[in-house]
């Protein structure tokens, strides 16, 4: 039973007085930016970098563990209650989450939103804590063919995003994956569609593009009938789920916190993948997806669980192999050098301390996350009683904030009124912007992985159903192809339009 | 009364600031904003970010660091090179900002050699060849041979179209008249994780960050580009020392600022810098990371980049690598 002399001593670590005090002040700073549009755990942690240098390493690693997962628990409040994703995570969240903010149930949205995360972060938690080693090597398997196979079927998964007509969702799938080409070629450096502008040569930033579309295209709509607006958030129905709400996110929970944990583990966005996914998986499961986009539970608590999942287990390839998967576990690894720790696959034999210590303490900080939220809802659903001209103002100047301070540049802000332009004319249109969203993450992934799979095998195509997880990821992609392209499927899905 | 004095006050101030060249003594009187044309936690970042806090107890005003990045450094330098300067805009960025931007992006707004004054080269680090784990070859010679073997075959890695590493290897193809297919990749961590993976066949990566991966065995390590032999490898040979001639390469991270930087603030700027990047607080931490403590002069460094972009401008032409605009 090493394993529990293991956790043992990761416990002891974990709820030193110290360790307990860090990891609080990281889970609430987190939950800070987090909630704040706009700004991102990794600027926070960049600043924050020399400061834990004369802290112990363990002490240091918790407390920016603490920030990570604190901004992506943080970053569903603002989705649901304004529908303001800072990041491409909690775009799904709100999808549900805001409608059922719209229908009084915000409270309701967020503790299930604070409970799903926390039940995914435990069980993910306990996965690395037993299979860390065993799953790292999963990582390494997955090269160009099976990231680019991976992406199609998230691409094919994303049409099922979409409650309206499925034309407009190809259309502004195909809208997305046409903005995710601005930028710089990675193959030969070539600059694209930056009509001269060197601030677009890196593309566009998701922070901007969401904030847009999402944010300020929600606000110019909502402008135009304040009245309506207010009345129907008046009457706030209980702030807590109900018996039957938590029976009935249970599967949703699980299904989404396993999708999160496989998704998490792939270095080369997965986790980016993983609250996408679950909101498709659980629309295809469940009996009736026409409530999904109108308000569904089930809608918020997939795709959160997925979300914290792929949070905790893209540690996974940073602690065991050291290798980072976004750009907060690279910072990790530049603490841990740092701290004269060299990352990889001997920091569990030579580091227990830090290692498990580490494990448990993502435990507790999801437990005082919980904690920490549950009584805000109150405070929080309260918010957005605030009359809407005077609340927007406030959003708006957030949102200028967030987004200046991506690159200290005017040009983003400029940039976001643009796409608040847009976003705001094709909600008239009837075109959801969520499917945008998604063809802009994917867009240039998809590319990436192409291209590169192309260059690897030598312009030969057919590798990609040569070997063996790119050809399952394949056939998977057709089936669902298929199953939403199918007469029957099709005419069943109208008439569950109809009745909106 | 009290009102118009201090206007007064305020206009004799200006007066003498617009007037009067700016002396070191007065230097720094507001805080010094270091621009760093990099995203937060980049390796141009933590240099800025670990060097300033270790000279700030010793410099009166705030170093504040701000993060403008965009086309590898070229938003940021540009305005940098436009800024007045009194020492109250800097610059810490990468040798691809400093002298690769300015072939291959002819587009870009400023001229490291006209624009910048340099104040120090910070740190340098040399390039390590590495292969995934099951090559065939052992050594630079069975490398090549295999090279030679299988002209456009063999898969290199690098982080990105134009990036230090990239150009790395097509000096090292010019060097040894052998051919290979470039793989770019989103930045250096992607790459070694698909030579890990044996996806890619192998790559110029920097010592310090495939240090780990080789010693557990993830990847093998056949020589090194620096002029003498790595502290981490002291059984990896040089190019130099096999033979291939003019393969020395570093990336490198320097301090800047706008052309014209009055020569007492420069000079007091070069002292904070190199004391920082010596000092015992900071020393033994970047070397860790791999890196090797330069923290030269400016002029120095004003030598160094003018060499440095005439190096790779070479390079670039002889490779026709093109990245069109």
């Amino acid at each position: 039973m090493e394993i529990l002399a293991n956790l043992g001593l990761g416990f002891e670590t974990a709820f030193s007085f110290w360790n307990l005090v860090y990891c609080l002040a990281g889970v609430f700073l987190g939950t800070a930016i987090g909630v704040l549009p706009g700004l991102g755990p990794t600027a926070t942690i960049a600043m924050l970098l020399p400061v834990t240098f004369g802290l112990p390493p363990e002490t240091a690693l918790i407390m920016l563990a603490g920030i990570f997962y604190g901004a992506q628990y943080g970053g569903s409040t603002t989705a649901i209650l304004v529908n303001l994703p800072g990041e491409s995570s909690s775009v799904v969240t709100a999808l549900d989450g805001y409608q059922m903010a719209r229908k009084g149930e915000a409270g309701k949205a967020l503790a299930t939103a604070a409970i799903g995360s926390f039940a995914a972060g435990t069980v993910s938690t306990i996965l690395i804590a037993f299979f860390a080693p065993a799953l790292a090597s999963v990582a390494l398997s997955f090269g160009p063919h099976e990231y680019f196979s991976l992406m199609v079927l998230g691409l094919i998964a994303s049409v099922v995003l979409a409650s309206g007509s499925l034309l407009h969702a190809l259309g502004m799938i195909v809208a997305g994956l046409i903005f995710g080409l601005i930028g710089t070629d990675v193959n030969t450096g070539t600059l694209r569609y930056t009509m001269g502008m060197p601030e677009l040569a890196d593309g566009i930033s998701f922070v901007v593009l969401a904030m847009g579309i999402f944010g300020l295209g929600e606000i110019l709509v909502n402008l135009e009938h304040e009245g309506q607006r207010s009345t129907a958030l008046k009457k706030i129905t209980g702030l807590m789920p109900s018996r039957a709400d938590l029976k009935q996110i249970v599967a949703p929970v699980t299904r989404g916190t396993a999708l999160g944990s496989v998704l998490g583990i792939l270095p080369g966005g997965g986790a980016m993948l993983a609250s996408f996914a679950a909101y498709a998986l659980e629309k295809k499961a469940s009996k009736t997806p026409e409530r999904f986009g109108h308000g569904a539970i089930e809608g918020v608590a997939a795709p959160e669980a997925a979300n914290n999942a792929g949070a905790q287990t893209s540690f996974i390839p940073m602690l065991t192999l050291g290798l980072p998967s976004n750009p907060v576990m690279a910072l990790m690894i530049g603490a841990m050098i740092m701290q004269g720790i060299q990352p990889g696959p001997s920091v569990i034999e030579d580091q227990p301390v830090l290692f498990w210590g580490l494990i448990v303490s993502m435990w507790v900080g999801n437990l005082m996350l919980l904690v920490l939220n549950l009584p805000m809802i109150g405070l929080w659903v309260r918010m957005i009683s605030i009359p809407y001209h005077y609340l927007f103002p406030c959003i708006v100047a957030f949102c200028a904030i967030g987004v200046f301070s991506l690159a200290n540049q005017t040009f983003e802000i400029w940039l976001m009124g643009i796409f608040g332009l847009l976003g705001y004319v094709l909600r008239k249109l009837d075109c959801e912007p969520a499917p945008l969203l998604l063809g802009f993450i994917l867009g240039p992934m998809l590319e990436e992985h192409l291209r590169r799979a192309m260059l690897v095998s030598r312009g030969d195509a057919t590798t990609f159903l040569t070997r063996p997880i790119s050809a399952v990821l394949i056939i998977v992609s057709v089936l669902l192809l298929v199953s939403i392209l199918a007469p029957a499927v099709r005419s069943k899905r109208e008439e569950a339009f109809v009745e909106d | 009364m009290l009102k118009s004095l201090h206007a007064l006050a305020g206009g004799v101030a200006l007066l003498c600031a617009t007037a009067m060249p700016i002396v070191a003594q007065d230097y720094p009187s507001k805080p010094v904003t270091v621009i760093v044309p990099f995203a937060p936690g980049g390796a141009s970042d933590t240099i800025a970010r670990l060097t300033t806090q270790i000279m700030q107890p010793n410099f009166a005003q705030p170093l504040v660091i701000e993060n403008k990045p965009g086309a590898t450094g070229a938003v940021g330098a540009g305005e940098v090179a436009r800024s007045k300067p009194d020492g109250y805009t800097l610059m810490q960025a990468s040798i691809g900002t400093y002298s690769t931007n300015l072939t291959l992006q002819p587009d870009a707004t400023y001229d490291a050699r006209k624009d910048l004054d340099m104040l120090t080269i910070a740190v340098r680090t040399p390039n390590a060849l590495v292969t995934r784990p099951d090559f065939p070859a052992n050594n630079v010679e069975e490398f090549v041979a295999e090279l030679k073997k299988k002209p456009d075959a063999l898969l290199f890695a690098s982080s990105g179209a134009g990036s230090s590493d990239h150009l790395t290897a097509e000096l090292f193809w010019q060097l040894t008249g052998t051919t290979a297919i470039h793989v770019p990749y989103k930045g250096g961590a992607p790459a070694q994780t698909d030579v890990m993976g044996g996806h890619a066949d192998a790559s110029f990566q920097n010592v310090g960050a495939i240090a780990n991966f080789v010693k557990e065995g993830k990847m093998k390590i056949l020589a090194v580009t620096g002029e003498t032999r790595s502290p981490a490898f002291p059984d990896v040979p040089t190019f130099k020392e096999l033979g291939i001639e003019g393969l020395d390469v570093y990336s490198w991270q320097a301090f800047s600022g706008p052309k014209g930087l009055p020569a007492d603030i420069r000079t007091k700027l070069e002292k904070g810098l190199t004391e920082a990047l010596n000092s015992p607080d900071l020393k033994p931490k970047l070397e860790a990371m791999g890196y090797e403590i330069v923290a030269n002069d400016g002029a120095a460094a004003d030598a160094f980049v003018a060499q440095e972009i005439d190096r790779w401008a070479k390079v670039i032409k002889d490779g026709n690598i093109k990245l069109e605009n």
